[in-house]
């Protein structure tokens, strides 16, 4: 079996999108291109002056090959469907947000912002970048919000219109936290400065300044106690309804309770109270809890099918196109789907051919070819001109078993409190003081109790704790995201160090979706007839046309005539040196059946059949290394929605003892996971497609994989990018790691506690000591977690 | 030293104006996109010639 | 509706760095005379006006107020309305602005060689001069707000918050400390007395530092270097969070001044303990200034603008270590009266504002030419 070396010369690189030219035939004076949409790209900027884009950086732009249908944004001559999108309207101006996912550096930020120049319509244009969306306002005089759109279109950024955008528009990031943190940083920073008299003594002539100092002090502490430190009373109280005490909860007392005696302190002018202690500590965790819960707003870990479906499809009815939203759609509709469009609902195909892409649901890119009559499904993408399918059943519930029934089961467990290791041995430790020091006071000093509990208090406040938790677990997310591994919250962190079991999604997710192996079977080809072939295939837009022409180096310097392409059947032409070439289905080429299964392309040359080339699954690099270190460890299975063709390779791959599953419907999947969870496993899911979601959904760690960070993924817990998959072992230390970083950082405060408390006890502690024991702990705490944390990820080589 | 106090009323009531800008730039998201300000700052339409020169 | 033409105000840009060059040399030699009579005591001329005593107020106004003033307004001014999008407020205010602050400046001049001081340091001028530097920093303030509410850029850009909190300090440490009794046309006594004044002079004196030199130029240079490395800021995140910590620690460094004087102690550590925490904050603006030539040192190699702003950021981080370590009490008990205050001063005035002054005109100077 000859197998062909793919074709790796250097090539001349597109000026716009920077991918290898198949030929050097497109250009403009001496700037290549790969296609002809990337050069008309350029032209629209050239005739506007807006070539600073391609001085910014370099290939900036996005690969123009697959052409845009031309009345794709007709839906937005739509009243219903544009009053639904646009956020401001008046009698000259509209006011819309686009979701652009191609934006991706400051030439297209630059490009954006000058869309204007392109289109006068446009009055502004304002990108956020850390969203990838542009507020555009129109005038709707010049120009329609489908011309826009169609603009954007033209230079590259194509809208993204999903469903999604029909549902109530997104909330606004509560910024609650921000404020408290303001505020709070406002008032211990003054109490901080009004309290040094209080630290360093204060002459005998100056105590009427020292009284106006700590009223004002306590003004300054109300906002702190009665608004900035809100998240921990809410967090507590909610902890105490389900009857448990979480961290927050001591905090929210010592608070409390460092506030009151402070007050009567001040009150009773004995003293200047804790105030900068209080404010400190409520500052710092602010902070702390800042950084925890930093988001990723560009990704989306809660999308639901309606993220994947498009705004409207078209419904015709007296051969006439009617953009429709989904939600209208009838069953018994006839839809045109087009090139490139997701198919809304399970449907009879009732005119062209389909060739479906199943990737969204299944994870395998390979496009299936359906007849009429066919059944398809929901969820595919038609891959090759149009089709029209008869409704049968509306949305996609056939292919998403149980969706949503399984959300409440999740999000009951996970209520988001954060539990410290040892904290009940905490709770326990410090009331074992706080009683023992009461009765020894009780007994020889009755007049100190009080101030000797509440001393206890404010020292043995967690706060430490909750500051070496919040900045850890803030420290990982982020040491994480920068290797495009992105946890949807800190708890997530918790749940990978706990998991036992791992459990893979074979297509898509062990494999590759964008890769295949191609090899050739058949007679030998020459060099320069590889070359014909590669260049015949470049001229189709079909994704097995694709790959092939890809894997074969494009083909160079050949000339074809007389192309022609026969729609879900193959191409065919004539090239330079007058050679008859046919490339396609076996039907197509060799005019019978084809008699193997799997995914084939036959080739012909002058009616001479040569071979065939067989596309099948590649799996991702280095998974091999990956699932012998996650054996090593916990148990692995792989389930899979294809027949078990694969078992020997997988065998290989991941061993004996690990479970193979295949033919496996989402519900199996889901069901799997509740298997393992019922006999005490902690399941880790790795998957990708929308077969998957129900299973992510279930297991404690649900993970989805994404060739592009800003791909479409299943809801989920966490998703990484396809290429980091091989470190996922590393990425699981270092989640481990953090629980080890925050004992330490435990075992540490407990040190500054017993250094406290020999005072607290004593009831002899004095604002200095406070003073200077609050922040040292929590900053040498912070040195630790910040610290270990980025030392361990450098040594894992991240 | 009651010249504390002025400094102080002054100081706090300047820190005072500080806090009120912070949390209306806050309410306005004028933080909240730390991205693209930093690169917008580079592209200077060139507003003095409206007819851009074809370089 | 058309897109609207309008055009920057490039004049008032121009005249305040004409300005600037010409008070850099006035200011300059002065420091340069000044500096020779300490070893040779005679080119003070023997007249009264050009001995050290009088030489020195104007050689620290000149640079100050008239070098770097002019710098940063037109550093301000060019920025501002390109960061804006918006022509400046009123052409007229800024014209006032521009004469008015030079007259002050020619005033300032006169009088301090005449021996017409009220003896505080950095606020010597008296009082008529006074009423007319807060007139005029009024007209630069609604100038300055004017144009940022009839902004068409809604985000304000980071050096925009420097010039706000610039504006806002400045107008509030010049009306305490300048708070006086006059007694005649020429002559005023300070409002405060004793050690109070001085507390009151040096909670001034350090924030002049802080606001008038520190924060329009680190406006300055968040706006200049990365135009003129036409790369972004390092990080924009860091650049706000060092913002607000700044502006919130910087007021208290003041009575670092006074060490071991009759100061009660606890001001005195307050000083202290301040200077040490505004490390953190000062030290996060160089390295976000630097780091934002990651990558582009090859273009240091080439463009001069670039050569000054790296000098410039390196002394700012030099002057704003230094600073904390000098007001550290013991450190202090050593170096308060020694020449190395004086570099100190020096690594900060000339090398971190001087050499920003240097860098904006190299930069700007070539983009007005032809306007």
């Amino acid at each position: 079996m000859p197998t062909i070396q793919p074709v790796t010369d250097n090539k001349t690189l597109c000026y716009h999108c920077g991918e290898p030219c198949p030929n050097e035939k497109i250009h403009i004076a001496e700037k290549k291109f790969c296609c002809e949409g990337c050069k008309m790209v350029y032209q629209i900027l050239n005739e506007n002056s807006l070539c600073d884009y391609y001085s910014l950086n370099e290939n900036p732009g996005i690969n123009q090959r697959i052409v845009v249908r031309k009345d794709k944004f007709a839906l937005l001559d739509d009243e219903k469907i544009k009053t639904q999108l646009i956020s401001f309207k008046d009698d000259t101006q509209i006011h819309i947000t686009f979701y652009l996912p191609q934006m991706h550096c400051s030439s297209c930020l630059y490009l954006l912002e000058n869309l204007h120049r392109v289109n006068p319509g446009v009055v502004s244009s304002k990108v956020n970048f850390a969203r990838k969306e542009v507020d555009i306002v129109l005038l709707t005089k010049e120009t329609s919000l489908r011309k826009v759109a169609e603009t954007l279109t033209s230079i590259g950024y194509e809208p993204y219109i999903s469903l999604n955008d029909l549902k109530e528009k997104r909330p606004a990031i509560d910024k609650s936290m921000v404020y408290q943190l303001g505020i709070a940083g406002f008032c211990f920073g003054n109490i901080m400065l009004l309290s040094f008299p209080e630290y360093l003594g204060i002459d005998a002539s100056e105590v009427g300044l020292r009284a106006v100092f700590r009223w004002l002090n306590f003004v300054l502490a109300i906002p702190v106690l009665l608004y900035s430190a809100l998240p921990f009373y809410e967090s507590s109280w909610k902890s105490i309804k389900h009857k448990f005490l979480n961290i927050d909860a001591p905090i929210a007392l010592a608070i409390i309770i460092t506030f009151v005696r402070s007050a009567i302190e001040v009150i009773n002018g004995t003293g200047g109270g804790y105030f900068d202690s209080m404010t400190g500590i409520v500052f710092f965790m602010l902070i702390g809890r800042i950084i925890q819960d930093k988001t990723y707003r560009q990704l989306s870990f809660e999308r639901d099918y309606t993220s994947y479906f498009p705004i409207a499809i078209s419904v015709l009815k007296d051969s006439k196109e009617i953009p429709t939203t989904l939600p209208e759609i009838k069953t018994g509709d006839t839809l045109l789907i087009h090139n490139e469009e997701l198919i809304p609902a399970d449907g009879i195909l009732t005119k062209g051919k389909a060739f479906i892409d199943y990737s969204f649901v299944t994870g395998e890119s390979i496009p299936v070819l359906k007849e009429m009559g066919e059944l398809v499904y929901a969820g595919g993408k038609q891959t090759e001109g149009n089709i029209e399918i008869l409704v049968v059943k509306k949305l996609p519930k056939a292919i998403l078993p149980n969706y949503g029934t399984e959300m409440n089961l999740k999000s009951r467990r996970k209520i988001n409190f954060i539990r410290p290791p040892a904290e009940p041995v905490f709770h326990l430790y410090c009331f074992t003081i706080a009683a023992t020091t009461a009765v020894y006071w009780q007994i020889n000093d009755p007049s100190k109790l009080w101030p000797a509990i509440t001393s206890i208090f404010i020292i043995t406040c967690p706060c430490a704790l909750l500051l070496s938790n919040t900045f850890t677990n803030g420290n990982i997310l982020r040491i994480l995201g920068k290797n495009r591994f992105y946890l949807r919250s800190a708890q997530t962190i918790e749940d990978i160090a706990r998991i036992t079991h791992v459990v893979f999604d074979k297509t898509g997710t062990l494999t590759s979706a964008n890769q295949q192996n191609i090899f050739y079977e058949g007679d030998g080809l020459t060099e320069q007839e590889l070359n014909q072939v590669a260049s015949i295939a470049s001229h189709s837009s079909h994704p097995l046309s694709r790959a092939l022409s890809k894997h074969l180096g494009y083909g160079k310097d050949e000339e074809v005539s007389q192309f022609h392409e026969n729609t879900g059947r193959g191409v065919q032409g004539i090239t330079d040196d007058g050679t008859f070439l046919k490339l396609g289905s076996a039907e197509f080429v060799t005019e019978q059946k084809s008699n193997t299964s799997g995914t084939n392309v036959y080739i012909s040359m002058n009616d001479k059949v040569k071979g065939r080339f067989v596309f099948s699954n590649q799996y991702r690099e280095n998974v091999e290394p990956l699932l012998h270190s996650l054996k090593r460890h916990y148990n692995v299975s792989v389930l899979s929605g294809d027949n078990d063709a694969e078992r020997e390779n997988l065998k290989k791959l991941v061993g004996e003892k690990s479970e193979l599953l295949f033919n496996q419907k989402p519900e199996d999947k889901l069901q799997y996971i509740k298997d393992l969870q019922i006999r005490g496993e902690s399941v880790m899911m790795i998957g990708d497609g929308l077969n998957d979601a129900g299973a992510l959904k279930q297991s404690n760690v649900g993970i989805a994989i994404s060739e592009q960070t800003n791909n479409f993924t299943p809801s989920s817990d966490a998703i990484i990018e396809a290429k980091q998959l091989p470190r996922l072992t590393r990425f699981i230390r270092l989640c481990i790691a953090n629980r080890k970083i925050i004992i330490a950082s435990f075992v540490l405060s407990i040190v500054y506690n017993i250094i406290g408390l020999y005072f607290a006890v004593q009831g002899t502690l004095s604002p200095v000591i406070a003073a200077i024991l609050m922040p040292s702990s929590s900053l040498s705490i912070l040195l630790l977690t910040f610290g270990s944390s980025s030392l361990l990820s450098k040594n894992m080589k991240m | 030293m009651s010249v504390i106090l002025i400094l102080l009323i002054a100081s706090i009531s300047v820190a005072g104006i500080f806090l009120f800008a912070f949390l209306w730039g806050t309410k306005t998201g004028q933080f909240e996109d730390d991205i693209s300000p930093a690169s917008r700052i580079l592209f200077d339409d060139k507003p003095a010639q409206p007819k851009p020169n074809n370089k | 509706m058309q897109v609207e033409k309008f055009y920057y105000d490039n004049k008032i840009v121009k005249a305040f760095g004409i300005a600037t060059i010409i008070f850099g040399i006035v200011g300059m030699l002065a420091g340069l005379w000044a500096a020779i009579q300490i070893y040779y005591p005679a080119i003070s001329l023997n007249l009264a006006p050009t001995t050290f005593g009088r030489l020195r107020p104007l050689h620290t106004n000149a640079i100050i107020f008239a070098f770097v003033g002019n710098a940063s307004f037109a550093g301000i001014y060019y920025s501002l309305q390109r960061l804006l999008k918006a022509r400046m407020f009123s052409d007229k205010l800024s014209w006032i602005h521009f004469w008015g602050w030079q007259l002050i400046i020619a005033a300032a001049a006169i009088t301090l060689l005449l021996g017409i001081t009220t003896g505080k340091e950095y606020a010597e001028l008296e009082w008529p001069i006074d009423i007319a530097i807060t007139l005029v920093w009024v007209i630069f303030g609604i100038n300055m707000f004017g144009t940022i509410i009839k902004r068409r850029e809604k985000h304000l850009y980071v050096a925009i918050w420097f010039y706000i909190a610039t504006w806002v300090t400045v107008a509030m440490l010049h009306i305490v400390n300048s708070i006086e009794i006059p007694v005649s046309f020429l002559k005023s006594y300070s409002w405060y007395a004793g050690v109070q004044d001085a507390l009151v002079q040096w909670w001034y004196g350090h924030n002049a530092v802080a606001f008038f030199l520190t924060t329009p130029v680190l406006g300055l240079m968040y706006y200049f270097l990365p135009k003129a490395a036409n790369r972004p800021v390092y990080s924009y995140r860091l650049s706000i969070i060092h913002f607000w910590a700044l502006i919130f620690i910087y007021i208290w460094a003041g009575p670092h001044h006074l060490l071991y004087t009759a100061l009660p102690d606890w001001a005195q550590s307050l000083g202290t303990v301040f200077s040490i925490m505004l490390i953190a904050p000062s030290w996060g603006g160089m390295l976000n200034g630097l780091f934002t030539l990651r990558g582009a040192w090859d273009k240091v190699r080439e463009d001069p603008v670039l050569k000054f702003m790296v000098v410039a950021v390196t002394c700012y981080g030099m002057s704003t270590l230094e600073g904390p370590l000098l007001s550290l009490k013991n450190e202090n008990a050593i170096s308060h009266f020694s020449d190395w205050t004086i570099a100190h001063v020096h690594i900060g005035g000339l090398g971190w504002n001087g050499f920003i002054a240097f860098a904006i005109l190299y930069y700007m100077i070539p983009k007005n030419v032809g306007h």
